[in-house]
């Protein structure tokens, strides 16, 4: 790649924006179609090849011209029939004047001479009605886009005319050398001049109302503003300050409402957006920058190449402050384009893209395997994958409910079926279901220290014998019993210690101490009721839970004989099963003979059968 | 108002004399490209149905090669002579019978004199392909395809002298002398001479050559007696000296060969040439034929998309491959070096001669996929992005085309799986759906792998991120089997979250989340399954996020279940329309919600989730539906029913329409504007929002030919452009025109109305969670193993607080 400076590079994109038609000044015009991001056309010996003979086609001839001003224009419609042609006006340094077909690839008209001494400039109003151009003979030339035909030439400045342009709505036109001139296009007269400029002016724009001239010459590092409707001579009332020499220039917006956009390119490639509601406003801005990321090492030996932004264009104005533009960056080899919203105030680094760059094969490979590894990264989902979902299996909604109950029993099914994150530490509770539903009292935590210094001399986890139990009871003062089976009802309900070593005690306090319980009758109506429905729930549940370990040892066993070995874990496990499966049996026992008991507290007489059943 | 998206390959295209453009049949309308940039340089727009023929007129001296006349032929029944530098209608010949192929022999026999002589003299000579329309066709065996003789220098043609009648109409083959045309008819191929004198009565005299396949395509060699046929095994005949006998010029008759039938190498029967050969390299079918200017070459190419040069005289052969679709046509220019060759994927490949590369391709939206029963109505094969007005089209070749609406260009194509560039091969995978998120950033694909012999069939979902400064996607998940061996029916995106469901038919939908939410730098993003739902097993068929994104509908058959997303909890279920549904939507930000569903009975109905029932409904068939983001107004593409259509009374209205894209307003019944379209089946609409803030429709039809146009707008007269007619517009706007359509439609939707309230109880309410996972009957039933440990452990586990 040869080292391109940005100034030498012609760019124009066309008026809707799918095109950008960029020169390198070897005489080739690349057309560039912005939403695929590929070369459309490339024009090369258009100028050179005037005569179109298909069978004698003469060696491309393109190094001879220079070209050295560019601009897309789109004629109107003549008729409804006939599709808008979009002209591509290009100016060379030998003073031609061409005018380029982009749809058909073909040459519409030329005129040779223009300018002698190199064309400078050309530029054409918002409608596209006629074309200006401006040349190193200090001339300017209306010229009809259609036909390519002179309509008027004169003499604008007694220097190279280099740079000029036409207001939006084509009754102003501003020619440039050093100093600035504005001309009323109807008859050319001249309105003012606008002297400040040390050289030649490279940019001239035109804001979009017209009341404003930007303007930037060369080497300078700023842009002045120029009001066009002031007085005959004036300086600048605005001057707009880069870090290097702007070499394009763009603006949006009116002075008075939408406020004033400016958008300027320079000689290193970065693009400066300012905005102001007025014109004062505008003075004091700070602009905002747009560049290209440069950190990337492997670009730096390559000064020549380094990715530039090179082409800019305000759109739209999305909100104030904050404005729409079409940027083409990269190399000029392979630009990209992209559409972004330009945010006043917040500046922007743009990914440099490295299509296009040849590279030394070391780098080269580096730098593909790279790509490759970060590009063809594609997350694959088997069938099992598929069905792991993050949710649980979706739910109905209770919408009488209010919104946080919902929320808070989503949240506990979560946490229970969830399938992925089975080593979750929090656990569901039934108790804490219960106690929200009210089928567990509220607090009894005062009760059960007491209930704890109560059976303080008993040692309920330590297996006794029926008979020394029974002894143990027996000994007990029936209202100490009585607390006693209170105590350990309690217990029982609050599952502060297994029914296995509960049980055995209630059911000895209840068969030895039953007079006095029957006697307390009226008061403890409480507790035995709370009695039966405990082991009422209990006994429901029994037939499930009998079924689920079941199935449980038999799903354990499978394990076991798939993993051959058992290890320690599993074998735990095992104990455990074992250990409420103990339980269950407890249950099921004492809960018959507690029925039995229960039904008997009234008639008095199955006390020798219990004890029978209980010796056995 | 923006149109595009025609067919380039309906007819031969045509290059003009001086090979610099194009003129390429586009619908109605001739569209003139430039051979050089591949860019249209302008358009022939006059015919109001189908241009068929296209004849550039022949440039006979280099002098004469800026002339840039043609004739076009239409279905419309008219002739018309055009300048299209201009381009100007210079003449319009009114047939009046649709014509299928034309051709104008003494433009080409004999060039010197033609324009003066003919045209003064009155005799330039047609012969034309018609259709018969005069002869009623009622499934009788008449035979309405005519080959007729028109005098073009009259303005209105009478009859003309029939020459033959066939079936169906037949497209006419010339020779490039001028001198014999013919068609071709099953497995014989009937030639003529063109009269020299140019007489009106001379008769023309006619031979036939006789074959055993059928004859799919022929040619005539530019200056000897020779003909190239192509048949459907792939065959390629070459006669040479055709006509000797029958055919031999009537004055000069030349007493050659009077006896030498025996010793004609090949040649059937009775036919009248000297030797038949036969070459076989395509295994499948040969369409495209044509030898080269000079004679010495034939091109052939077909089904497999190879274009193949045959040495005339050796048969010796070389080869263009990789075109990547069946040839249709092939087309050289009078510049040596460039050739043009059309595909079937409406594609226009411009080739660099003696070497056969492809330079430049003119393309246009490539055909839609066939889809397996299974999916018909369901798919959804275009999806649009609203803000830059692309379109992701599904194509036959398992790709996702790219397509800007807004400037009628192509822009990428992305694979969506792997496939051998032998166009000719089965189909077997078959890309059925694409949708793309509201900002364009994620494109979801699926795909069915068809089974073979009922074994191997694949359903796979893809997730494609998109690279914004290539424009194109690349795949970031695959989930392979989401929905187990179900097929997916639809998928849709979250407005504004990286979410997507997607759902089967296997009676459940997946919520799909993007796990790079989070950290937006990272950029290898993966899609999981966020959430599975079901409802009571039934299949579902359509989906669709609400406008905020809160609520996500979800049709199982003839219910419609909204859930909440996020937490995958079923709020509601609405009521059941009588038939499955296969589209929903919800009206823009509003609380309607729009279901379509189509067999067996259409019904278009329109919800209110607020108040959980029906508003209102029609019978109407519809093929898509789309909403404004920002507004409750939505549009439907209709589908206009046969009895509608064949109704006298109507038909005026109509003209041949077959749908109707409704616009509505939130809960008004009575729609906004009704514009008639034509292939309304299989075709998509879209409101597309761009950055200019103006709210534009896009319809896309049957055939992938497109409009963009804003339905707000007062321009009438533009509107009717969406039929492609360029007639007087169709408008109706308000009672007259809605009564005239729909005038008997109220009733039945009131009857419909009290129906669905009498029968609205559409909500369940909530139950325990335990109650909830052991129902077996709506919920899958979790496994055991899994289940188990929580469960027994929240049963009999203390507190931990009260164990101390």
């Amino acid at each position: 790649m040869n080292l391109v400076n940005i100034k030498d590079v012609l760019t124009s994109f066309s008026p809707a924006l799918d095109y950008l038609a960029l020169s390198t000044g070897d005489g080739r015009i690349k057309i560039w179609d912005t939403v695929k991001g590929q070369v459309q056309t490339e024009f090369a010996d258009i100028a050179s090849t005037e005569e179109t003979n298909i069978y004698t086609k003469v060696g491309k001839g393109h190094l001879s011209v220079d070209y050295t001003c560019m601009k897309w224009l789109s004629l109107e419609k003549k008729k409804k029939r006939k599709l808008g042609t979009s002209v591509l006006v290009l100016g060379t340094g030998g003073g031609d004047v061409l005018a380029l077909d982009v749809a058909s690839g073909q040459l519409k008209w030329r005129i040779s001479d223009c300018h002698p001494g190199g064309v400078n400039a050309v530029s054409s109003s918002a409608n596209a009605s006629c074309i200006y151009s401006g040349g190193a003979d200090g001339m300017v030339c209306q010229i009809d886009p259609h036909s390519g035909n002179l309509i008027r030439k004169f003499k604008a400045s007694t220097k190279t005319v280099s740079s000029l342009c036409v207001s939006p709505d084509g009754k102003i036109l501003v020619t440039a050398s050093a100093q600035l001139k504005t001309f009323n296009c109807s008859d050319l007269k001249k309105i003012q001049k606008f002297t400040g400029h040390p050289g030649g002016v490279r940019c001239v724009a035109f804001t979009e109302d017209g009341k404003y001239v930007l303007s930037s010459a060369v080497g300078e590092r700023y842009i002045a503003l120029w009001k066009t409707d002031g007085a005959n001579k004036q300086s600048a009332s605005c001057v707009l300050a880069l870090e290097h020499p702007p070499v394009f220039v763009d603006s949006w917006g009116e002075t008075n409402e939408k406020g004033l956009y400016v958008l300027a390119i320079s000689e290193v490639g970065v693009c400066y957006f300012w905005y102001g509601s007025n014109v004062e406003e505008l003075c004091n801005a700070t602009p905002t920058k747009v560049a290209l990321a440069t950190a990337d090492s492997s670009l730096k030996p390559h000064k020549g190449s380094l990715p530039l932004i090179f082409a800019a264009k305000l759109q739209g104005i999305l909100k104030p402050g904050s404005a729409h533009a079409f940027i083409a960056s990269g190399l000029l080899v392979k630009p990209s384009f992209q559409k972004m919203v330009l945010q006043f105030g917040t500046d922007l680094v743009l990914n440099a893209s490295k299509d296009g760059i040849l590279l030394p094969i070391t780098q080269s490979v580096s730098k593909s395997s790279k790509g490759k590894g970060v590009q063809n990264k594609v997350t694959t989902l088997d069938r099992a994958h598929a069905e792991d979902a993050l949710l649980p299996i979706a739910r109905v909604a209770d919408l009488h409910e209010k919104k946080s109950v919902q929320l808070h029993s989503s949240d506990k099914d979560t946490d229970m079926v969830d399938q992925s994150q089975a080593d979750h530490l929090e656990t569901f509770c039934m108790e804490d279901k219960l106690r929200s539903l009210g089928i567990l009292g509220g607090t009894d935590e005062q009760k059960k220290i007491s209930y704890a210094s109560i059976i303080d001399g008993m040692d309920l986890e330590a297996y006794l014998p029926p008979k020394k139990l029974k002894s143990a009871v027996s000994s007990m003062e029936p209202s100490s019993a009585f607390k006693t089976l209170e105590a350990l009802v309690a217990m029982w309900q609050t599952r502060a210690c297994g029914g296995r070593h509960l049980l055995p005690w209630i059911y000895s306090i209840m068969v030895n101490h039953s007079h006095y319980i029957m006697s307390q009758e009226p008061k403890n109506q409480q507790l035995l009721n709370t009695l039966v429905k405990i082991t009422k729930s209990r006994g429901t549940a029994l037939q499930q839970l009998l079924q689920l370990s079941g199935r449980l040892q038999l799903v354990t066993a499978q394990i076991n004989k798939a993993a051959g070995n058992q290890t320690q874990t599993t074998a735990h496990d095992d104990q455990e099963i074992d250990e409420s499966e103990d339980e269950e049996d407890d249950v099921e026992e004492h809960f018959y003979g507690e029925n039995d008991n229960e039904s008997d507290l009234s008639s008095d007489d199955g006390k020798d059968k219990d004890d029978s059943l209980m010796d056995m | 108002m923006i149109r595009g998206g025609r067919s380039y390959v309906t007819s031969p295209p045509s290059f003009s004399n001086d090979a610099k453009r194009l003129l390429v049949c586009t619908g109605n309308t001739v569209s003139v490209f430039s051979a050089a940039t591949g860019l249209q340089i302008t358009s022939l727009e006059g015919h109001t149905a189908p241009v068929t023929t296209l004849i550039v007129v022949p440039a006979s001296s280099p002098a004469q090669k800026i002339l840039c006349y043609c004739w076009t032929a239409s279905l419309d029944g008219t002739i018309r002579h055009w300048d299209f530098s201009g381009p100007e209608l210079l003449k319009t010949i009114d047939a009046q019978l649709p014509i299928y192929s034309m051709v104008i022999p003494s433009l080409l026999s004999e060039p010197q004199q033609i324009d003066k002589r003919c045209e003064l003299s009155g005799k330039l000579v047609a012969f034309v392909s018609v259709e018969d329309i005069s002869v009623v066709n009622e499934g009788s065996k008449e035979l309405r395809g005519h080959i007729r003789r028109f005098n073009l220098a009259k303005p209105r043609v009478p009859r003309g002298d029939t020459l033959k009648e066939t079936a169906e109409p037949e497209s006419i083959v010339i020779s490039p002398s001028g001198e014999f045309f013919g068609i071709r008819h099953k497995c014989k191929i009937h030639i003529w001479d063109v009269p020299s004198g140019g007489s009106r009565h001379a008769v023309s005299r006619k031979m036939t050559l006789h074959h055993t396949k059928v004859i799919n395509a022929f040619a005539f060699h530019p200056t000897e007696r020779v003909i190239a046929a192509g048949d459907v095994t792939g065959r390629v005949l070459i006669w040479r000296g055709f006509g000797n006998r029958k055919l031999a010029l009537g004055n000069q008759k030349k007493k050659v060969r009077a006896t030498v039938d025996l010793d004609n190498a090949g040649v059937r029967g009775e036919d009248d040439t000297e030797s038949c050969t036969t070459w076989h390299w395509h295994s499948a079918e040969v369409n495209v034929l044509n030898f080269s200017s000079d004679g010495a070459y034939l091109y052939s190419g077909g089904r497999e998309g190879v274009l193949v040069v045959w040495q005339l005289d050796t048969g010796k052969k070389k080869f263009l491959p990789r075109i990547g679709s069946p040839l249709l046509y092939f087309m050289w220019s009078p510049d040596p070096t460039l050739s043009s060759v059309v595909c079937a994927d409406n594609q226009i490949h411009l080739l660099k001669m003696p070497s056969m590369e492809i330079l430049r391709t003119i393309s246009g939206i490539k055909a839609p996929p066939s889809l397996p029963r299974m999916y018909e109505g369901l798919a959804s094969t275009v999806a649009f992005d609203r803000s830059s007005g692309i379109a992701a089209l599904c194509t036959e070749n398992y790709c996702v085309q790219l397509y800007n609406l807004l400037n009628d260009r192509g822009i990428s194509e992305i694979q969506v799986c792997e496939r051998n560039h032998q166009p000719g091969d089965e189909i077997t995978v078959v890309v059925t759906a694409v949708a793309l998120s509201l900002d364009g950033s994620v494109m979801s694909t699926t795909e069915v792998k068809l089974p073979e012999d009922g074994i191997g069939g694949l359903v796979s979902l893809k997730f494609w991120a998109c690279e914004p400064d290539s424009k194109t996607f690349t795949l970031s998940t695959i989930v392979y089997e989401p929905h187990r061996d179900a097929g997916v029916s639809a998928i849709a995106f979250h407005p504004t979250r990286s979410m997507a469901v997607s759902t089967s038919f296997g009676g459940d939908f997946k919520i799909w989340v993007c796990n790079s939410d989070k950290n937006q730098t990272d950029k290898d993003s993966s899609w999981i399954c966020h959430a599975v739902g079901s409802y009571k097993k039934k299949p579902m068929t359509a989906a669709a996020f609400s406008g905020d994104g809160t609520v996500l509908a979800v049709a199982a058959e003839t219910v419609i279940t909204l859930w909440n997303p996020d937490k995958n909890i079923l709020l509601s279920v609405l009521g059941a329309t009588l038939t499955p549904i296969t589209k929903l939507c919800f009206a823009g930000k509003s609380e309607f919600l729009v279901a379509a569903s189509h067999f067996p009975r259409p019904e278009l109905s329109v919800w209110n989730t607020s108040k959980l029932s029906i508003s209102w409904s029609y019978g109407l068939r519809v093929e898509a539906v789309t909403s404004a983001v920002d507004s409750s107004a939505f549009a439907v593409l209709a589908v206009i029913p046969k009895s509608f259509k064949t109704d006298k009374s109507k038909e005026n209205i109509f003209r041949g329409r077959d749908g109707a894209i409704l616009l509505f307003n939130g809960s008004d019944p009575k729609p906004v504007s009704i514009w008639t379209v034509i292939k309304a089946k299989g075709g998509s609409i879209s409101f597309l929002e761009g950055d200019k803030s103006q709210l534009r429709l896009a319809y896309v039809n049957g055939s992938r030919e497109y409009v963009v146009f804003d339905p707000n707008s007062d321009e009438s007269h533009e509107r009717s452009a969406v039929d492609y007619d360029g007639l007087a517009g169709l408008e109706e706007t308000g009672d007259a025109g809605y009564t005239s359509l729909y005038g008997q439609l109220p009733d039945y939707d009131k009857k419909r109305m009290e129906d669905v309230d009498s029968l609205a109880t559409p909500f369940i309410s909530s139950e325990r969670p335990w109650e909830t996972i052991f129902s077996g009957s709506t919920l899958n039933f979790p496994p055991l193993q899994k289940l188990c440990a929580e469960f027994f452990e929240s049963l009999m586990e203390k507190r931990t607080a009260v164990v101390e």
